[in-house]
Order: structure tokens, then sequence, then C-alpha cells
């Protein structure tokens, strides 16, 4: 072999030797990490998650589906259903319109909109919830106490306006609901834990969206606009189909924290059994009443609404992912 | 369709990106926007387009006879691409191409059969028959940028407006797309506006330039016309490389009509003609201090003698070879034509 050769190969069989430490630790650091990973996992998310069902299931499968028999339950089951019903829908109007606005269009006023979509979880739930019992409490600003004090700067010509369109007859039975102890049911009632609900959801679906369409643009949807679509035809085919998987990420995401919500729907239920309970909330009581085995057997619900909500979430990231 | 738009501002905020812009497109012309970044080319093209409005009050567009200022885009008949070209990602090839059609209202929505025919004819045009199925992740650059045009083309607007069409490509595909776009034109000849800010891409493919710099229209003109008489020392820097020759000059032709008092000259290298100083012709006594010979064209830097800088000239080979120029060569430099002087700047 020449010298010439023999300088040429040297350099290029250090470079495949090395060792490539910086690249991957020692093993044993490696497994130490991993193991502890786990074993925090294990005890902190996984442990738990088995002692609910072990708890349910401790007095046989019998006495855990009997814990769904009872009429408490079902209302409770109903109540949470319903205002998820409600509260995700809204929240994915909203959430699209929000994220629409902020990323489709130039406004005053665009970065207060952003700070405002993070206040829900920027408050305490139970803040929010209070806030719900001020506005519409009993000596709330919408309470049925304040009414007529809320109304009475703008009564004369409301009233003039109405007699303007010979309505007078309506005036009285008006002032008569108006002075209704229990004219607006919202505190302690599924209004306000609708309500509630709506607001500590609020952000899911705002705030997945956001950088989606920030990220995507706004070129498309002009594309669209330029080839004769209208708007609704340009948010359909255009906007919808681009954020579907984002859209549902969020609201997998909004359902689970509609379903579980416990502090501010505490605040505003009242929890009165078989009428504004919703299922964490009859867990908490079941709980205080010693029966462990209906509060697990509850608990198994929303244990297994957070399985759910982690598989459709792996779901939607590996179809991200694949796109 | 003709595009007349005059008067046009456009501020945001502060900032005027348009400054009362005039802009006349004939009918039938592929016209090029030129100018360099930040100049106001995009925000004119989507000003013509309706995805902007000019200031309140400003000016107007007219397609034609016809005043749009106050049409909506989708309603002006105008086909745009976007420089990033916008495909619909999740449809296909053929379904971009046919959005247009099928948005529009039922009663004037062409049957499925015609939407098709007209799909496919569209793919042949752009020379990607077998491709419709694919979706626009699985194209190349070269190929999402010809769906973007054939899906503008499809709904058959009035006039073609191309933002940068070319500008997100490598150099061969570039040269090879915008031959491509001259002969599109020449067969159907849409009224089409391009902006790009490659001198070399306007000159080579447009009937005519339009040069834009901070927010105003320099200078119209066909491509050969503003290459060699440029109106303003900005399109004549623009233009390629040119000498800022502090006047008084010998090298200038005596008897033309160019003043020898104070000011500058605008000379391009190539019109610089250099002979060995014992030729005893006249011109301009200078001395070579560098020769950069790479290439069919050689550049040589010279030393005025009077002190007043550098002339850069431009030599074929040829003639470098036959007259055996060496670095601190002495010689004499003269234009080859009259020359723009001064532009009162
Ligand atoms: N929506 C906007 N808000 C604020 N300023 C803008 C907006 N759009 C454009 N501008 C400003 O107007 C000026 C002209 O922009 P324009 O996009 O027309 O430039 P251009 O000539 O197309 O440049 P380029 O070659 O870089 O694309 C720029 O200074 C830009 O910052
Ligand atoms: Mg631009």
């Amino acid at each position: 072999m020449s010298p010439v050769a023999t300088t040429i190969t040297t350099p290029a069989l250090a470079v495949d030797n090395r060792p490539r430490s910086h690249i991957h630790d020692p093993a044993w650091l490696r497994w130490t990490l991993i193991s502890l990973a786990l074993l925090f996992l294990l005890s902190f998310l996984l442990l738990p998650l088995a002692a609910v069902f072990a708890e349910a299931l401790r007095n046989g499968i019998k006495a855990y589906f009997a814990a769904f028999e009872d009429s408490d339950a079902l209302a409770a089951i109903r109540l949470t259903l319903i205002t998820t019903a409600i509260s995700v829908p809204a929240n994915v109007v909203f959430g699209v319109a929000a994220a629409w606005a902020i990323t489709k269009f130039d406004f005053r006023g665009k970065s207060f909109l952003i700070t405002l979509i993070d206040l829900p979880f920027a408050v305490s739930p139970v803040i929010a919830g209070l806030i719900f019992v001020l506005v519409f409490g009993r000596h709330g600003w919408f309470g049925p106490g304040n009414m007529e004090h809320l109304f009475a700067p703008i009564a004369p010509g409301f009233k003039e306006f109405v007699s303007g369109y010979g309505l007078d007859w309506l005036l009285g039975p008006l002032a008569e609901w108006m002075n209704e102890p229990g004219m607006l049911p919202v505190l302690f009632a599924t209004p306000g834990i609708v309500l509630a609900t709506i607001f500590v959801s609020f952000p899911f679906v705002a705030r997945e969206l956001i950088p989606l369409m920030q990220a995507q643009g706004r070129d498309e949807e002009l594309t669209a606009i330029t080839l004769g679509a209208n708007g609704w035809q340009t948010f359909w085919r255009v906007t919808l189909p681009n954020i579907k998987w984002g859209l549902f990420y969020g609201v997998i995401l909004c359902n689970a924290r509609a379903m579980g919500e416990f502090g501010a729907v505490s605040v505003v239920s009242g929890k009165i059994r078989g009428e504004t309970n919703t299922l964490p909330l009859h867990v908490e009581i079941l709980y205080n009443e010693y029966n462990s085995v209906g509060a697990f057997a509850i608990a198994t619900l929303l244990a297994m609404l957070a399985i759910v909500t982690l598989i459709a979430k792996s779901f939607t990231e590996w179809k991200f992912a694949k796109k | 369709m003709s595009i007349t738009a005059t008067n046009i501002t456009k501020t945001f905020g502060n900032y005027t990106a348009l400054n009362a812009v005039n802009l006349h497109v004939p009918s039938g012309k592929l016209i090029a926007l030129l100018g360099p970044s930040g100049s106001g080319k995009t925000t004119l093209l989507r000003i013509i387009a309706g995805l902007e409005f000019a200031d309140q009050g400003s000016g107007n567009i007219l397609f034609g006879d016809e005043d749009v200022t106050n049409v909506p885009p989708g309603k002006r008949g105008v086909g745009f691409v976007f420089q990033h070209y916008a495909l619909f990602r999740h449809l296909s090839v053929a379904e971009n191409i046919a959005f247009g059609l099928k948005v529009r209202k039922r009663a004037e929505r062409p049957d499925k059969a015609t939407i098709a025919a007209r799909v496919k004819e569209l793919l042949h045009l752009i020379q990607l028959e077998d491709l419709g199925g694919r979706y626009p992740a699985q194209l190349s650059g070269g190929q999402r940028q010809r769906v973007a045009l054939a899906r503008a083309l499809a709904v058959q607007p009035k006039v073609l407006l191309l933002d940068e069409p070319f500008g997100a490509l490598d150099a061969k595909v570039r040269r090879d797309l915008r031959r491509w776009l001259r002969n599109f034109h020449d067969e159907i000849h849409l009224t089409t506006v391009f902006v790009t800010h490659d001198q070399e891409e306007a000159l080579e493919i447009a009937d005519e330039v339009v040069i834009m710099n901070q927010a105003r229209v320099e200078q119209v003109g066909i491509p050969q016309e503003v290459y060699d008489r440029p109106t303003t020392p900005f399109v004549h820097k623009f233009l390629g490389n040119v000498n800022q020759i502090v006047l008084p000059w010998s090298g200038l032709i005596p008897g033309t009509n160019v003043p020898q008092e104070d000011g500058i000259a605008f000379v391009r290298p190539h019109d610089i003609e250099l002979v060995h100083f014992n030729t005893g012709r006249d011109g301009d006594p200078a001395q070579v201090v560098d020769i950069h010979a790479a290439g069919p064209v050689a550049k040589v830097a010279v030393k005025r003698n009077d002190g007043k800088g550098i002339v850069d000239v431009e030599l074929s080979r040829a003639y470098l070879d036959q007259i055996r120029l060496r670095e601190g060569d002495h010689v004499l430099l003269r234009v080859r034509r009259p020359v723009a002087t001064d532009y009162a700047i």
C-alpha cells in the first residue's frame, strides 16, 4: 500500500470506528431513565385508573351494575349528556368562528381576542363558577332581584316604543314575569350548568384550530373566491376539509372536559340530587355518603371516557402524522 | 379584455404600498410587473383581482370598458395564481381543476360530463393527462404550478393574473416553464399580467414590461426599449449592470446631445469600447486594474487616469485575446453610442 493511500484511508476508518457517544447515551443511563418514566406513569396514572375499576368491582359485578339502576345516577348521566350535547356543539361553533376570524381577517383588538380565548384556562374553575353566581344570583346583575333596576333607565322609552306599536297589553304580563323570583332559572338549574361548562371548555377547539389555520394561510380561501365560490362554499369545501382533523382533536378534548368538569359546575349547580347533579358531582356525593362502590362504579364511566378520549386522540395524531 | 388601472393608491396604516399608480394592459398581451421586493407588485395585482381594495376615492379598475372597481373578485372573471400555488390539498388534481365549475349556481353549472371533458382538455393543455387522480402533495413544484394555472383557466377568465408564477422553482424548471407560458400565451391570447422580480424572466417573455419601484411605476415599455433606453437611474441600475461615470469624461462621443458639464453618465459595460493607448484614437485615458475572463464575456475593471473612479467594461473573449490585454496596460475608453446622463437626480 502506498503511503498516499494510507493517509487517505486512515482518517476514513477513524470516522467509521468512532463511538457515537454524543448520539447514544450509555445503556445503563438509558434504561434508568426509561424505567423511571415508566414507574412514574404506572404509579401516578395507570395505578389509580386500575384502582377505580378494582374498587368499583369489589362487591362483585352485580353490585357494580346496581349502582346504575339508582334513579339519581341515571339523572346524573342524563344531565351530563344533555350538558355535553349543548356545550360541545356550541363551542365548536364559537371556536371555529373565533379561529376563522382571527386567522383569516385583520381587525383591531385581535390580540386582545386571542388573550380572551385563554381566559378560561387562566382562571380557576371555582372562580368561573362564582362569576356566574355573581351575574345570575339573587342579587346579581341579571338576577331576579335586579331586573327592575336594570330596566329602570330604559323603561320609559321602552313603554313609549311598545305603545307606539299598540302593544300596551304586553306591558302587564311582562312586568309580572320580570318580578317573579324564579324567572331566570339559570343558577341551580341546567342553563347555569351549561353556561359554566361552555365557559371552561371553550378554549379547546379555538386553541387547536388557530395555529393550524394560521399555518395554512388564506391563499386557498382567496383562490376559491376568485373561482366564484361564495363564503359558505369556501367554508364547507375548502376550510373545513383542511381543518377537520384538528377540529376533531379539539372536539374530543372539549368533550372530555365538558363531561368531567367539577369545579365550576359544582359552584353553580346547587347539587340537588336527581336534578342538578352531573356525573362528577354525583360521584362526590356518593363518596361523601360512604357509598364507595357506587361512587367508583360511576367513576368508571368517567375513566372509560378518559380512555376513549386518549384512543381517539392517538388516532387523530396518527392521522395527522400520515398527512 | 384590456385592463386599465387609473390613479390607484393603497396605504397600509401609514405605509404607502401604491402611490397613484396607472397601468394599462392591452387586450391579449402578456405583461410583466417587474420590481424589487416590497415595491407593490403583489398589492397591485391583488387590487386588479379584487382581493384587496384601493384606498377610498383613489382610483378605479376597468376591464375593457366595464368599471369593476366595486365588483367582488368572484364576479370579475379573473384567474389568479398564487406564488405558492394554493392548490386545495384535500382534492385531486382533476377535482382542483373542476372546482370553479362545480361551485357555480345550479342554473349556470355545466353537467358532469361537460365538466369532465373540460378537465380532460385542460389536463392535456398542461401536459399532465395521466395525473388527474393524484393529490397536490404527490406533484413536483412545476406540476403544481401548471395545475394551479389550469384551475384558474377552467372558469374561462377574462384576464389571467400570476403572482411570481415561477418564484418557488429551481432555475432549470423555471426556464422551461416560462418558455412554456410564452408559447401557451401565443396560443390562447388571454390578457395576462405576471409579477416577477427576475429581470431576465420579464425581458425574455413579456410583450411589455412595467417596472415598479417604491410604490410607483417607473417605466413602461417593450423589453428592448426599457433595457436600451431607461428613463430613470433606478431602471438603469435595475435592468443589468451600469457604470455611473462622473462627468466631464472624454469618453463620450463629441457632438452628441450629451452635456459635458458636471453630472453623471449611465453607461452599460458592454457599450464601452476599449483600445490600447498607443492606437492614438479619441477616448478617455485609463489603466487596466483587473481582468476577469471566466465565461463567454470578459469583465475588465479600468481606472480613470483623472482619478474619478473605476469603469467596468465587458469585452468578448475573442477581442480580449486579439488585443492581448494585460493588467496594468494603458488604454482609451469611448462609448459606442449616445448615452443617458444625469436624470436630474
Ligand atoms: N396586508 C398588509 N399589511 C401591511 N403592509 C402590507 C400588507 N401587504 C403588503 N404590505 C406592504 O406593502 C408593501 C408592498 O408589498 P407587496 O407585497 O405588494 O410587495 P411586492 O412588490 O409584491 O414584493 P415581493 O417581490 O417581495 O413579493 C410592502 O412593504 C409590504 O410590507
Ligand atoms: Mg409579491
